[in-house]
């Protein structure tokens, strides 16, 4: 009898199960494009009392020399880039910064997985390298500028430096969290040193290695731009010092801004790259299951 | 115990351990002695003894992760040297790599031996349907059940048709029903399969239900006090091997050796 009662129900169960499925899909849809609606309005609605709260209280409350104004920075920054050419300055800065960024990111890379794949080398050097992570880089600025003019190299070099230090230090750390176990069972099945830093070092590395990538794109920035400060007659870093030394408020805010823009968009891209390396990481699924 | 011809050798095999802890409490300690064995080839063995007697260490030796401080192991003959990759090994955490789906998990092996793709993908949808993971191909581990991960860690070792399987603890910390269905499905696995099967467990169910012989292990400093050949005959039904004549008289002897070993480890102790 029991035997009866279930089976009925159960051949229905098929469709029902495939109503239900289609049913939970669309909902996950729809609820995905709500959330994502949700995060864009949530963010227009963030700036726009931001913005209308600095504007309003800008010369009422606050000095508008030291705040300027969003509608004064709309108008500066419209006028830097049509008559102090805005973009030629920018390109400077972001190559600099992009390049700057490679170098560092590259050799850090390729340094952190030689060093950590050697014991001895590691601890030979472990110290000296610590001892570098603790210069303030940003003090190597005047000295790169004596060394390579004051050019884009300069500039490059400082920003490499700034990235240099953080991705290598992240690489060697995640290199030496690869579990062993992993590493045995893959030695086991006949996997060359190769195949080890390829398929199993480096995807247990990544998280830390990701992290280090993501937290270096604004720092390659600040290194440019200090070298910019420093001296240079090129780049937004100098367009920033001269509105500076002439007082204009608006301006120098207007530079910031184009920083801004430029750093959030290179942000973008190594987050989604990021996304992409780590979509086996449970913590980038679906969090909305776990609540 | 066997007429076959032994797969693995071990010969006056000892171990000695240096804990890397503090520098100045560093001590070396005994983990295995005098241990001789030899594994017939095709054979179905389980190892068994108190936690820390040294079988996991035992079994790294055989895949030569780890080498002898005294004594040599021998695989077909040969002194194992490096890592041996004639054989597979399972280990209690399956140890799928987070980073990959099912079906690049289970073909992992295949890549580092250089498997061509298509090659691959048919051997790798075979394995997969034959523990019926197939639709979960492009699961990740995380997406998947802890019984189907050690069916991905099974199969994955299976596919590249290793001669002798090294298995540790592989069904520790799954739940009663899934163990008994996946001791089921290794055992028409292996069946006919000629492979040799080192399996070590806590177990002794489990242990006699698999096994043609159960190596049984002193306490620690371990050494190995008793080979027993199992009175079952084959094929076996695992969901029913309390129920076979012979069970409880064997049980019972295997149980009563190997508490000794504990209840004194126990009287050390306190
Ligand atoms: N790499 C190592 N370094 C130092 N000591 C080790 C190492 N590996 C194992 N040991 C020690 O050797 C002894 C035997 O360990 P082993 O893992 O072989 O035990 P086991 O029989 O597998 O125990 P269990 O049943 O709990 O898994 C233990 O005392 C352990 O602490
Ligand atoms: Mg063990």
């Amino acid at each position: 009898m029991g035997v009866r009662e279930a089976a009925a129900p159960g051949r229905l169960l098929e469709p029902r199960g495939d109503r239900l499925l289609r049913e939970v899909e669309q909902l996950e849809r729809a609820r995905d494009r709500q959330s994502r609606r949700n995060t864009t309005l949530g963010r227009l609605a963030f700036a726009v009392v931001f913005l209308g709260l600095w504007e309003v209280a800008s010369g009422r409350f606050v000095d508008q020399f030291f705040v300027s104004k969003p509608s004064h920075i709309i108008a500066s920054l419209w006028a830097m880039i049509i008559k102090e050419q805005l973009f030629y300055h920018l390109r400077f800065t972001i190559i600099e910064a992009l390049v700057g960024y490679v170098i560092g990111a590259v050799a850090g890379l390729v340094l952190g997985f030689v060093l950590a794949r050697s014991d001895l080398v590691y601890r030979i050097v472990e110290p000296f390298v610590v001892g570098f992570y603790g210069i303030p880089r940003i003090a190597l600025a005047p000295l790169f500028i004596l060394w390579f003019g004051i050019g884009i190299t300069s500039k490059i070099a400082v920003a490499a430096v700034m990235v240099f230090f953080i991705v290598f230090i992240n690489t060697i750390a995640g290199i030496r969290s690869a579990p062993v176990q992993l590493l045995q069972v893959a030695r086991v099945m006949g996997a060359s040193e190769w195949d080890l830093v390829r398929k199993v070092v480096f995807p247990a590395a990544t998280p830390f290695i990701i992290a280090a990538l993501q937290i270096t794109v604004p720092q390659a920035m600040i290194g440019a731009i200090v070298g910019e400060f420093i001296s240079s007659n090129r780049g937004v870093g100098h367009l920033i010092s001269r509105a500076a030394g002439w007082l204009d408020t608006p301006g120098l805010f207007a530079g910031i801004l184009a920083l801004l823009v430029v750093v959030l968009l290179m942000n973008l891209g190594i987050t989604s790259f990021g996304n992409y390396l780590m979509r086996w990481n449970p913590k980038h699924g679906n969090l909305r299951d776990i609540q | 115990m066997s007429t076959a011809e032994p797969v693995i050798v071990a010969r006056d095999v000892y171990k000695v351990f240096v804990a890397r802890g503090e520098r100045r409490r560093r001590r070396a300690f005994l983990a295995l002695h005098n241990v001789n064995l030899a594994i017939p080839r095709g054979r179905f063995v389980s190892f068994v003894g108190p936690s820390g007697c040294g079988k996991s260490t035992l079994l790294n030796m055989i895949a030569g992760l780890v080498r002898p401080t005294e004594g040599e192991i021998r695989y077909k003959h040969a002194p194992v040297t490096a890592v041996n990759t004639d054989v597979g090994y399972i280990t209690q955490d399956d140890n799928l790599l987070p980073w990959r789906t099912l079906r690049e998990n289970v073909e992992l092996a295949l890549e580092f031996r250089g498997v061509a793709l298509v090659a691959r993908r048919e051997l790798s949808a075979r394995y997969i349907q034959m523990v019926g993971l197939d639709g979960f191909e492009h699961h990740y581990p995380h997406e998947l059940s802890g019984g189907m991960r050690k069916r991905a860690a099974l199969i994955r070792t299976l596919i590249y048709d290793p001669d002798v399987i090294l298995m540790d603890e592989p069904f520790g910390p799954l739940d009663a029903q899934t163990r008994v269905i996946l001791q089921d499905e290794l055992l028409k696995l292996w069946e006919g399969s000629g492979k040799t099967v080192v399996f070590v467990t806590h177990d002794l169910v489990e242990a006699t239900a698999l096994s043609d012989e159960i190596v049984l292990f002193s306490r620690a400093p371990g050494t190995i006090k008793q080979v027993y050949d199992v009175p079952l005959g084959r094929p076996r039904d695992v969901f029913r091997i309390l129920a076979h004549p012979n069970f409880p008289a064997f049980f019972d002897r295997l149980w009563r050796d190997l508490k000794e070993e504990i209840m004194d480890v126990e009287l050390g102790v306190s």
